[in-house]
């Protein structure tokens, strides 16, 4: 139980008091700042909708006269509330942190990269290594290298099209609560894993693009 | 954040950076990721058949500390016996190349990477072995 700053009401931990809305200015898992369920499949835009709400609600410009326990509570919360919309509106992160919850870390027994990732990394990288070089020497060579890039780059986002699709599969599981746990949160670092390897390799195809545009 | 000087220097002129050709049966290959950034590591290590590194090589797609530390691991390996490589601890890694605590991973990463080599060079060994083993057999069943 927690004492609200303002009225002294006593309450279970959440961001605003349930009496006078002041916000408490204590700890809470993301979900529970964001007042959402803990659940992974979240609508999209929802989440930007409760942000803005609550973050004008507990916004330290309308604290600035109130007593500084007051104002602290008002600033804690707040910095709690951005870091919670901040962890939970992309995806992969929210699934990297539901694996934190779990104390489990992405990291954890999985350095092996599946072999098709790997191989589309290590295929795409030398695609690049090639352009660069072409940059340098061969502008025309260049340019058709470019335009094979942009052919495997859609593929690319093709494939992590698929991955969003995978993922979003993974969250209602786990909301439904039916399966394995074990199962679900090993599926769910496979895809994770998978989304990030891709995402880097697509951050290096972009930078590629970018300086063949530039040159 | 900023690199340190040994960093900038195997990042800039990184050392071994290439491969060799995968079916070579003295050749180990280990393929690493860390999940967390996307860096993928690749180190190949030629072994002779007493188990000694004769060469190493690596392509490293990450940031410059994943790089540096694969750059730095190519040289310290060469010549040294598997299980001496086996034994190399990624601390080794980080107070060589300097990393701050936020890239320590990238040198843990460097340490798994030559042991998924040498594993698969074993496994590869072994393999021959087993097939070699394996074909007289075959021959009395026809």
């Amino acid at each position: 139980m927690v004492e609200c700053p303002s009225c002294g009401r006593r309450q279970e931990p959440r961001l605003i008091c349930e009496t006078c809305a002041t916000p408490l200015g204590v700890e809470l898992d993301c979900f529970a700042a964001l007042g959402l369920p803990k659940k992974l499949a979240i609508e999209p835009g929802a989440i930007e909708r409760v942000y803005h709400e609550l973050s004008r609600r507990i916004h330290p410009d309308r604290y600035a006269q109130a007593p500084v326990r007051v104002r602290d509570a008002s600033l804690r919360s707040t910095a709690l509330l951005t870091r919670s919309y901040r962890t939970l509106r992309d995806p992969l992160d929210r699934g990297k942190y539901w694996l934190e919850l779990r104390g489990e870390k992405l990291s954890d027994d999985n350095k092996q990269v599946p072999p098709e990732i790997a191989e589309t990394v290590f295929e795409v990288q030398e695609h690049l290594a090639d352009l660069r070089e072409a940059i340098r020497a061969d502008p025309a060579r260049a340019r058709a290298l470019g335009d094979e890039l942009e052919t495997r780059r859609a593929a690319l986002q093709t494939m992590m099209n698929d991955y969003q699709i995978a993922l979003g599969g993974n969250f209602v599981l786990w909301d439904l609560g039916r399966s394995n746990a074990k199962d679900l949160a090993a599926e769910l670092k496979l895809i994770l894993s998978n989304i990030a390897y891709l995402r880097t390799l697509m951050r290096d195809v972009d930078l590629g693009l970018g300086s063949l545009k530039a040159a | 954040m900023s690199y340190s000087d040994k960093v900038l220097d195997h990042y800039n002129n990184p050392r071994n950076v290439g491969s060799f050709a995968k079916d070579d049966p003295s050749v180990g290959t280990g393929v690493v990721g860390a999940p967390e950034c996307g860096d993928v590591m690749k180190l190949q290590l030629r072994i002779s058949d007493d188990g000694v590194i004769e060469d190493a090589k690596f392509k490293t797609f990450g940031c410059g500390s994943a790089i540096a530390s694969s750059s730095y691991v190519t040289e310290l390996v060469k010549g040294k016996k598997i299980d001496e490589a086996m034994a190399i601890k990624n601390t080794v890694i980080v107070k060589e190349l300097n990393l701050p605590p936020v890239k320590i991973h990238c040198s843990v990463l460097a340490e798994d990477a030559i042991k998924a080599a040498i594993t698969d060079w074993k496994k590869r060994k072994g393999d021959t072995r087993e097939a070699a083993a394996a074909e007289p057999a075959k021959a009395h069943k026809g």
